[in-house]
């Protein structure tokens, strides 16, 4: 039987790992679904809400960048999903308020930082944590 | 004479138990970290495999585009080098051995013709050139015991930036690479221009079967993968050498553990014979003493 094992991992750990019905996530090139026996497939993805559906309801995560790979799993007609992210959470997770307030944080260093007529490190940071804080906050809203 | 040299024992016997007790707190304390440290290198692998994997199958996919991220230039004008030692000594021969084949390494690249630029992480290797007067680029401290991914983003982000520039043209790493809980060891690695992972030969025999299909295309997707698996190495090395420094520490304070049981051992029988010297003399004193009062009498 044809079977989808999805696997999300962080760095630090395995975030979720197990079978599912489908695999929805978004890269450079848009929006794609990874079902049972899907093609090989190598790519990027975007910070975005990547859902994965199955038997039992969705889980959502967000991946603040990544990359990811199908390809033949380790048994019979198994289909392997695996995303990797540098950062990611499940959306329930989130602790809204914290990401309020480094949006707001990230907004003035933003801010504090657009004086200098050239990219700076601090403001690449400054802009790299509004993008996660604004994923968080849309992911849950 | 004899009670002084008796107390002159005792307090060392004190001192040597007193060390003891530290040895052993490290080595407990040491032997507590390498669970730790061993289960992250576990829960890591799952993230570094697979960003090995996606990185042979792009150099599969368009050997072209991969080539200029894969292939070592002939001549190596300039290397970076990166030395992984830990902040804390007392841990056998953990720094001193990476830090002796990085000077062999940096010895070999001269040889070659090749300037090396020196990156550290970890303070016994900052103050290992500094005491020695060697120029340091850049030395990162305070995260060898417990590394973050956030780290290893800052150390690929510093070493990465010169080979982008087409100052450097290679970037190696000397690393304490963490086999098994009994064997660890000093490796040389080239981490830029990226290396073919060996490790997931076997495993890609059976993904060959197919046409892969690339998004975006493995040109574009390099682009943001290299400097990616470039963080993704580097982490991995760091939690390796975390581990490795915590067998290490651990193996070498349970030795000076047990030099301290001996050496409290051959002191307190010393000193017991010191003792019984004196009250043997002392007893020999009075009989004698007495025997003369006798027959004096």
């Amino acid at each position: 039987m044809a079977t989808l094992k999805v696997e999300i991992v962080t760095p630090e750990a395995p975030l979720w790992v197990g079978e599912a019905t489908e695999l929805v996530a978004r890269s450079t090139e848009g929006w794609f679904t990874v079902l049972p026996e899907h093609m090989d497939m190598v790519g990027d993805v975007v910070p975005s809400v990547v859902r994965v559906g199955t038997t039992e309801g969705e889980i959502a995560v967000a991946v603040h960048g990544g990359f990811f790979q199908v390809g033949p799993g380790e048994s019979e007609g198994e289909t392997l999903a695996t995303v990797l992210a540098g950062i990611a959470e499940k959306v329930d997770e989130i602790d809204v308020a914290r990401a309020q307030a480094a949006k707001v944080a990230a907004e003035a260093d933003i801010a504090a930082e657009a004086r200098n007529e050239q990219e700076t490190a601090a403001s690449m940071l400054a802009r790299a944590a509004l993008e996660r804080a604004e994923l968080r906050l849309s992911a849950r809203s | 004479m004899a009670g002084g040299q008796e107390r002159i024992l005792r307090r060392r016997i004190r001192s040597v138990q007193s060390t003891r007790k530290i040895t052993k707190a490290m080595e407990l304390i040491a032997a507590s970290q390498i669970s730790r440290s061993q289960a992250r290198i576990v829960a890591n692998r799952p993230y570094r495999n697979g960003m090995r994997r996606i990185i042979v199958e792009a150099a599969k996919g368009d050997p072209a585009a991969a080539a200029k991220l894969l292939v070592t230039p002939e001549h190596v004008e300039s290397a970076i080098v990166l030395v992984l030692t830990g902040d804390r000594g007392l841990s056998g021969a953990y720094n001193s051995s990476a830090l002796r084949a990085g000077e062999r390494l940096v010895r070999k690249l001269e040889s070659e013709g090749t300037s090396a630029r020196l990156y550290s992480v970890g303070k016994k290797a900052g103050a290992f050139y500094r005491f020695r007067g060697i120029e340091l680029v850049e030395g990162f401290v305070g995260m060898s015991d417990r590394p973050t991914f956030e780290d290893a983003r800052r150390i690929a982000a510093a070493v990465a930036a010169p080979f982008v520039a087409g100052e450097a043209q290679q970037v190696l790493l000397v690393s304490t690479r963490f086999l098994s809980a009994a064997s660890q060891g000093v490796e040389v690695e080239q981490l830029l221009p990226l290396t073919k992972p060996a490790i997931v030969e076997e495993e890609t025999e059976k993904v060959l079967k197919g046409y892969t299909e690339f998004e975006p295309e493995v040109a574009q997707l390099l682009q943001t993968l290299a400097p990616k698996a470039l963080e993704s190495e580097i982490f991995s090395a760091l939690l390796e050498g975390a581990a490795s420094f915590h067998v290490s520490q651990q193996r070498a304070m349970a030795a000076a553990t047990d030099n301290a049981d001996e050496l409290g051992q051959n002191l307190s029988r010393i000193m017991n014979r010191a003792r019984q010297d004196s009250i043997t003399t002392e007893i020999m004193e009075i009989v004698g003493g007495a025997e003369a009062l006798r027959s004096g009498k």
